[in-house]
């Protein structure tokens, strides 16, 4: 292949092929797609060496800087996987990450977006199922960080709501609110790393938790099953009548109260945004 | 002095904004000429980054500067991306935007990193039209700086300096002037800096960058990880002898200290104007 001046697409895609390569800078100048477009053995012929640096040093500054920023971005989102896996095992996380859900936006700040489906696609990897459900967690997290900031339905406007049109209400969620199940205790990691404590060893045990912002900090609330069915239905549009008595139906008057006073918890927490009748 | 061909204003003296320095800046309000936000952290949310942006962006002049335009990229340009920049513009007023004269990824991938761009003909031909479009679709001019570069091309058919100095002047955009890259290029590529600031068109210059790096002896890195060292305070005050007065910002994006600290910094970028100022005088 002769080398006459790389035009500047052929230029940008070698430069990138060998910039995000897994490996090392040599690794990558002579990996089948770099080679596609520039053959290892011309790379002088293309990047000058300097006084102290050779040519694959000088793309190396490049190659070696990619992945750090990826793993500095990954490390952002997803503080507590990091911590639970200890940085090598993170920095190998990131490496393979990365090469199957490279970042296409402007922002990193969606790079860590593919982090619950990798470890659907990576079933062996070491507590795939639970790593899956703790990316889940944080990815939700930083969705309430920056949702929209929503007007708070509260107390007072759900008085106004006349009792006749009350049984085929239906509440709308603020947009900075998402609700999770999980097969894991993922919970627990999460304080394990806002405590400085050792991360706990992976539990297979559901769990349901709803994040929403507040002030514009990221707040949870840890529910029951049967709490999490409730706050499923009416978010998912349910009249409300038929949400809350499907929910105390059958139940002692114990758990009657019990369903409202987590219906008035969730409506002083600001969940939601806007009833429809 | 020369003042630069938009009219575009001095803000003085500035820094970065950064989420660290929140809650000191809306509660002490320190007295600084103007922020510099990094684009893309305000363009998806909603929540407390642009919360904060809104209050710090009624009571200072901002600026936009930005890591993801990806100028010299062989990709199409990204309207969608454009828009929101755009829109972002709008809603806290900011007097200018900026990004950086390199690519930052092809085929639809984006590195997150100011690649180097080959100083050809074809890759000059190739920025001034897309700046062109930019600038259409912003409806203001487009401020552009020069990066830190760790490589260069063989088949160069120019120096950085005429590079820029062409762009600038063949797209008709400003420039936003890093004289911290300029020492770091400098050094790594065993150029003389002097002759770079000589070679820049004063009247496209609309604002200064100064910052630290790291030196790992057989190059340096642009980190913005530390003070600025003495050789680059130097070259400053040669380029507003040269150039003339600009806004002037301080960046520290790594190891970032205290507020009180970055503020202290680009003071002394004030000792560096008056200074100038007074030897016109």
């Amino acid at each position: 292949m002769s080398l006459e001046r790389p035009e500047l697409t052929r230029l940008q895609r070698w430069m990138q092929e060998v910039v995000v390569h897994p490996g090392t800078v040599e690794e990558a100048v002579a990996s089948d797609r770099a080679e596609l477009h520039i053959p290892s053995d011309r790379l002088t012929e293309v990047v000058l060496p300097s006084h102290s640096m050779t040519s694959a040093e000088r793309v190396g500054v490049y190659h070696g800087m990619y992945l750090m920023r990826m793993e500095e971005a990954l490390e952002a989102d997803y503080p507590v996987i990091r911590y639970h896996l200890g940085d090598h095992q993170f920095g190998h996380l990131v490496r393979e990450y990365v090469q199957r859900y490279p970042s296409t936006s402007y922002t990193l700040n969606r790079l860590g977006d593919h982090l619950p489906q990798f470890f659907l696609d990576e079933p062996e990897w070491h507590d795939a199922a639970f790593l899956h459900d703790l990316a889940r967690l944080e990815l939700a997290m930083t969705e309430v960080f920056d949702g929209e900031e929503s007007p708070v339905l509260g107390a007072t406007e759900l008085e106004a709501v006349s009792p006749e049109v009350w049984e085929d209400a239906r509440l709308s969620p603020i947009s900075a609110f998402r609700l999770l199940a999980f097969k894991h205790a993922v919970i627990p990691n999460l304080v394990a790393y806002h405590e400085d404590r050792p991360s706990p060893s992976p539990r297979r045990r559901a769990s349901w938790v709803a994040l929403y912002r507040r002030d514009y900090s990221v707040l949870r609330l840890e529910l029951s099953r049967a709490e999490y069915d409730l706050l499923k239905t009416i978010v998912d549009g349910a009249p409300l009548g038929e949400a809350l008595t499907t929910a105390a139906a059958s139940k002692s008057p114990r758990q009657q109260a019990k369903v409202f006073r987590w219906f008035r918890t969730w409506i002083s927490e600001g969940l939601f945004t806007a009833i429809e009748s | 002095m020369n003042d630069n061909r938009w009219g575009l204003p001095d803000l003085g003296l500035g820094v970065g904004l950064r989420t660290t320095h929140y809650a000191h800046i809306l509660s002490e309000r320190p007295d600084i000429g103007f922020f510099e936000i990094l684009t893309e952290n305000y363009l998806d949310t909603g929540g407390r980054p642009l919360y904060m942006l809104d209050q710090i962006a009624e009571q200072y002049p901002t600026v936009m500067h930005g890591v993801s335009m990806s100028i010299g990229s062989t990709d199409p340009i990204n309207f969608e991306y454009l828009a929101k920049v755009k829109a972002l513009a709008e809603r806290t007023g900011s007097l200018w935007v900026s990004d950086h004269i390199c690519w930052t990824g092809v085929l639809g991938r984006n590195t997150h990193d100011l690649l180097p761009l080959p100083y050809t003909e074809e890759s000059l031909a190739h920025s001034v039209e897309r700046i062109k479009v930019v600038q259409d679709f912003l409806e203001r001019p487009l401020v552009l700086e020069n990066p830190s570069t760790y490589l260069e091309f063989a088949d160069d058919d120019m120096k950085e300096w005429e590079f820029v100095a062409r762009l600038a002047e063949e797209a008709d955009c400003g420039l936003l002037f890093d004289v911290n890259n300029v020492y770091v290029s400098a050094y790594n590529h065993g150029y003389d800096p002097v002759a770079y600031i000589d070679a820049i068109p004063a009247d496209r210059v609309c604002q200064y960058h100064l910052a630290g790096h790291t030196n790992k002896g057989t190059h340096i890195i642009d980190t913005h990880s530390d003070h600025v060292v003495d050789p680059v305070w130097e070259l400053f005050g040669h380029t507003i002898r040269t150039v003339g007065l600009r806004a002037t910002l301080l960046e520290w994006d790594a190891d970032i200290p205290p507020f009180e600290v970055v503020h202290q910094e680009v003071l002394k970028a004030g000792d560096w104007r008056r200074q100038e100022v007074a030897d016109v005088a």
